[in-house]
């Protein structure tokens, strides 16, 4: 797995690039742990390239969404590839997260 | 998201009643009791103890539960006792903690009993059920339900209609990936998800290998007497004592399903002959640790499949090689969350004593099984997937209130147009 990371107008963007599951999950979940500590938090994560997720990495997203909203800030999803779209609607979890067919979308959202 | 905490209400079996998915209901409560961000109250509808005693207060600093005792099994007036029980204490939302047979062994209480999520809904209050096992995995006739080919069909009539009536509830949770398509398949659902089971205990430390001193432990977990039954396993050890491995001890932990009272004792006198027998009786929750910890292998008796299995999480939890039934979704149980076993022939005693003898008389085999199912059950604590079911019940809350919002609005059009 390969994480592109970059920061636009306080908003913090990453893009994962290959599998987000158990075993590659820790880099990820690090990253989006001291981001959504920030105040307030506002992350992106563009899944264009993600080919595979399981349901720890769907933990991960879950905590970094609660810390986040805690947080008076928000973690949005963007580009979601066939695999993870698939993922986020057996688990529902798509009508919970915000998602966004684009990056420049959820930046959009975020007012950048 | 919404603002106010929520007053979550939970029906599910719980210690020291023993019906079954009490373990679960044990271990979801508990986490549920620390989601302070959260929730500001569970009410717990749980069975009634046999003998009038009482269930134990909860003494923690955790969050405040009330615990309302209010249906029993094999009751048929269970739904309408819980209904009064839910308006008396007016919850914001309400999970449902459900097998097939939670409300009863006989048909009409069990069938029953299924109808009250739908009900509850009707009141008013949102419903999510999570429910352990479907109909169309179930092998009826293993699990006692149903003895001939006609009475199979007839009961899966039913089950066809309960499950429908279950998918009236707002939300129903599927803890196999499997079960969500089925249902979506054939009941054309769209309201059901997939929520992981979740490891029980994320504080477990790192699992010991070694075993203790004395004959070594084969070990079976569980409520007997369904489709989890000993006597296959039984005789399975009289067929390893007879290889001349005397130094065993076959531990049968836990009691009769309560569809099947007396099962276990019937067993104890039908195989007294069989020494190195322990039969444990109900296993306390402060127990659990010491039954797991000392065995070298758990057993799976079972005949039929019932879903994900709580009691391989736990042998997980405490990293221990298992042995399995090679029938229906427990093998895909296996491969989809991780675990691995030596596998049998269900019901065939040489075959479980063949798989039980390549886990014992290989120490490193067995290490590597337990090793591989510790990583498994610790993916995702329990605690992570009551958040899942938090947000699931957040958004349900907030499109509820938005429907309710949208329709005053169009009913005020209505009355200016």
């Amino acid at each position: 797995m390969q994480l592109t990371e970059r920061t636009l107008d306080n908003v913090n963007i990453i893009a994962i690039n290959g599998r987000f599951d158990a075993h590659t999950s820790k880099p990820v979940s690090d990253w989006l742990e001291a981001h959504s500590s920030l105040t307030p938090p506002r992350i992106v994560i563009n899944f264009e390239n993600t080919e595979f997720i399981d349901s720890v990495a769907l933990a991960v997203l879950v905590s970094t969404m609660k810390r986040c909203r805690q947080n008076n800030g928000d973690v949005f999803l963007a580009a979601m590839s066939q695999p993870v779209k698939i993922i986020f609607e057996l688990t529902r979890l798509n009508k919970a997260f915000h998602i966004f067919d684009s990056e420049v979308e959820a930046l959009v959202s975020f007012g950048v | 998201m919404l603002s106010g905490k929520l007053r979550i209400g939970v029906l599910t079996t719980f210690p020291p009643g023993t019906g079954s998915l009490n373990e679960y209901g044990f271990h979801f409560v508990n986490a549920l009791r620390e989601k302070f961000d959260d929730v500001s109250e569970v009410i717990l509808y749980v069975d009634e103890l046999p003998n009038e005693a009482s269930y134990p207060a909860f003494e923690d600093d955790n969050i405040d539960t009330q615990i309302v005792p209010c249906w029993d099994f094999d009751a048929i007036n269970n739904p309408l006792r819980i209904l009064k029980a839910i308006r008396n204490t007016e919850p914001d939302i309400v999970l449902f903690n459900l097998q097939w047979a939670t409300f009863g062994g006989r048909k009409v209480p069990a069938s029953l009993g299924l109808v009250t999520p739908a009900l509850v809904r009707w009141l008013g209050i949102p419903t999510v059920v999570l429910l352990h096992n479907i109909m169309e995995t179930v092998d009826l006739k293993s699990a006692g339900y149903a003895g001939n080919p006609v009475m199979e069909a007839i009961v899966r009539g039913f089950g066809n209609i309960a499950t429908r009536i279950l998918l009236r509830s707002n939300l129903v949770a599927l803890t196999i990936p499997k079960y969500v398509e089925i249902l979506e398949a054939k009941y054309k659902a769209d309201n059901v998800l997939l929520a992981p089971h979740g490891s029980f205990d994320a504080n477990v430390p790192h699992p010991v290998f070694d075993l203790p001193e004395g004959p070594m432990q084969i070990m079976t977990f569980g409520k007997f007497g369904t489709y989890k039954t000993v006597e296959a396993l039984i005789e399975a050890f009289e067929i390893l004592q007879n290889r001349g491995k005397q130094d065993l001890e076959l531990v049968i932990a836990g009691s009769d399903s309560p569809n099947a009272k007396g099962y276990l004792a019937g067993v104890a006198e039908a195989y007294k002959h069989v020494p190195n027998i322990r039969y444990t009786g109900y296993v306390a929750e402060e127990d659990v640790p010491i039954i797991f910890g000392e065995a070298a292998v758990v057993v799976f008796p079972y005949t039929s499949t019932t879903g994900s299995s709580g009691v391989l999480h736990q042998a997980g939890d405490y990293g221990k090689a298992v042995i399995l039934p090679n029938i229906g979704d427990f093998a895909e149980v296996i491969t989809e969350e991780g675990y691995t076993g030596e596998f049998f022939a269900p019901e065939d005693a040489q075959s479980m004593a063949n798989a039980i003898a390549k886990v014992i008389d290989n120490p490193e085999r067995r290490r590597e099984i337990g090793q591989q199912n510790f990583l498994a059950s610790h993916g995702i604590p329990i605690s992570e997937i009551v958040d899942w079911y938090l947000l699931h019940m957040q958004t349900l809350l907030l499109d509820s209130t938005n429907t309710k919002r949208r329709q005053r609005r169009l009913r005020r059009q209505g009355a200016t147009a």
